[in-house]
């Protein structure tokens, strides 16, 4: 687009780079303050510390997305988000399915396991947050493994992945910005 | 900032440059996959509005004994799980364009699907009947043996297990809506339907531990 049109080229180049410029600049802002954060919080393993680093490192990421497409549409990152095979067309009807029965057995295999150490782990009395923490835990492994294999996520382009998953996850961790006060709340009863 | 702008837009570009399959699929398996995503985030919301309760509670009613409930809710599971194998069996049938073998693990798939709704039914059943559990209110026994615990208990459990099930009645007649018309389907209808049938397994992961597991009874009363 920068040779054949000339000045107009030239115009769209410096666009470009201002443009480029101006999300650096931001996301190495907020990766500054990510960094203000954790020197300057007293206790860096805290909910309020926690949480304005990894905004603070979310929003540098989002910005640095620009930049990076450029560079990589440029040659300066290459094969960044390339998938297998990329530069074959393919039909759009294209019967396209990867993955071996003895692959799918070991992914079920793996399921039934994680089930099974559910059940077992619940007739542990640990405490019910750490007991929360560790069953979240292994469901989001059981998750993960569905979407991979059974949901056929990993052999789609990242493309699809990366418009999908990102997006919910960073949903559902907004989510959880009510959560801590669930703690005050138990701390408020009077009556035990 | 296309670079194609010289040629004639290709079907499939790279990751990011469009094109008419920007992502190599079709436009109603992407529509499945946005429908998966808003409901992963409908249950996400319900399953935390839970553990938001469930953590801010310092009574809450753990009345799940080992028999029935959690050796029904672990059968449950494993039926699930081997049904999703099976779907995925249905799908690689299809993909080779086996449609008799496609159609007889999609049966499979509805079977463990049944099984799990008439167990599911089962425990419900014996919840309303046999303790008396109601939406918002609990049992008279349980308030006895957890004093001034919250009544949301069947409330969120009737809600999300009951949304759950749901999906799993509309996903066996999915299933068998494409299992009875399979000839005139293609292979991506039947894959498809086995994204929402996986997706239906997946919410069980997280409702499994949560709703049940994590009210497991350690001690129950002796007769």
């Amino acid at each position: 687009m920068s040779t054949r049109f000339g000045s107009l080229g030239n115009l769209m180049k410096r666009q470009d780079l201002i443009l480029n410029a101006i999300c650096v600049l931001f996301a190495v802002g907020f990766i500054v303050m990510a960094l203000t954060n954790v020197r300057r919080a007293g206790n860096f393993i805290s909910i309020d510390s926690l949480f304005i680093t990894l905004v603070s490192l979310m929003l540098a990421g989002i910005f640095m997305i620009i930049p990076l497409l450029w560079a990589h549409e440029n040659g300066v990152l290459k094969n960044l988000f390339a998938a297998e095979g990329d530069d074959t067309p393919v039909e759009p009807v294209e019967v396209h399915f990867a993955g071996s029965t003895k692959l799918f057995l070991i992914v079920l295999g793996a399921l039934l396991g994680l089930t099974v150490i559910e059940v077992f782990l619940a007739y542990k009395d640990v405490g019910l947050v750490l007991m929360l923490t560790i069953l979240i835990g292994l469901s989001l492994i059981k998750a993960a493994l569905i979407l991979a294999y059974f949901m056929h996520l990993r052999y789609e382009r990242m493309s699809l992945v990366y418009t999908l998953i990102p997006m919910l996850i960073i949903c559902i961790c907004l989510l959880f910005i009510f959560f801590p006060d669930s703690f005050r709340q138990l701390g408020l009863r009077v009556y035990r | 900032m296309s670079t194609h702008a010289h040629t004639a837009e290709p079907l499939v570009a790279d990751d990011w440059s469009g094109g008419t399959f920007p992502y190599r699929i079709g436009h109603r398996k992407l529509g499945m996959w946005l429908f998966i995503v808003s409901d992963a985030l409908t249950f996400s919301a319900l399953l935390i509005g839970y553990c938001y309760v469930r953590v801010s509670s310092d009574a809450w009613p753990t009345p799940f004994v080992f028999y029935p409930s959690i050796i029904f809710s672990t059968v449950m599971t494993l039926c699930l799980l081997a049904s999703s194998f099976t779907m995925v069996m249905a799908v690689a049938a299809s993909a080779r364009r086996d449609r008799r073998k496609a159609r007889r693990w999609i049966g499979a798939t509805m079977l463990g699907g049944l099984t799990f709704l008439v167990l599911h039914i089962y425990e419900w059943i014996h919840l309303i009947n046999d303790y008396g559990l109601k939406p918002f209110t609990l049992p008279a026994k349980w308030l006895e043996r957890w004093p001034q615990a919250s009544p949301l208990f069947g409330a969120t459990f009737f809600a999300i297990t009951g949304l759950h099930m749901f999906h799993v009645l509309t996903g066996v007649i999915y299933l068998g809506y494409i299992a009875m018309r399979i000839r005139r389907k293609t292979h991506e209808d039947v894959e498809i339907s086995g994204l929402y049938w996986h997706f239906v397994d997946l919410v069980w992961m997280f409702v499994f531990p949560l709703i049940y597991l994590l009210s497991v009874d350690f001690h129950p009363p002796a007769h």
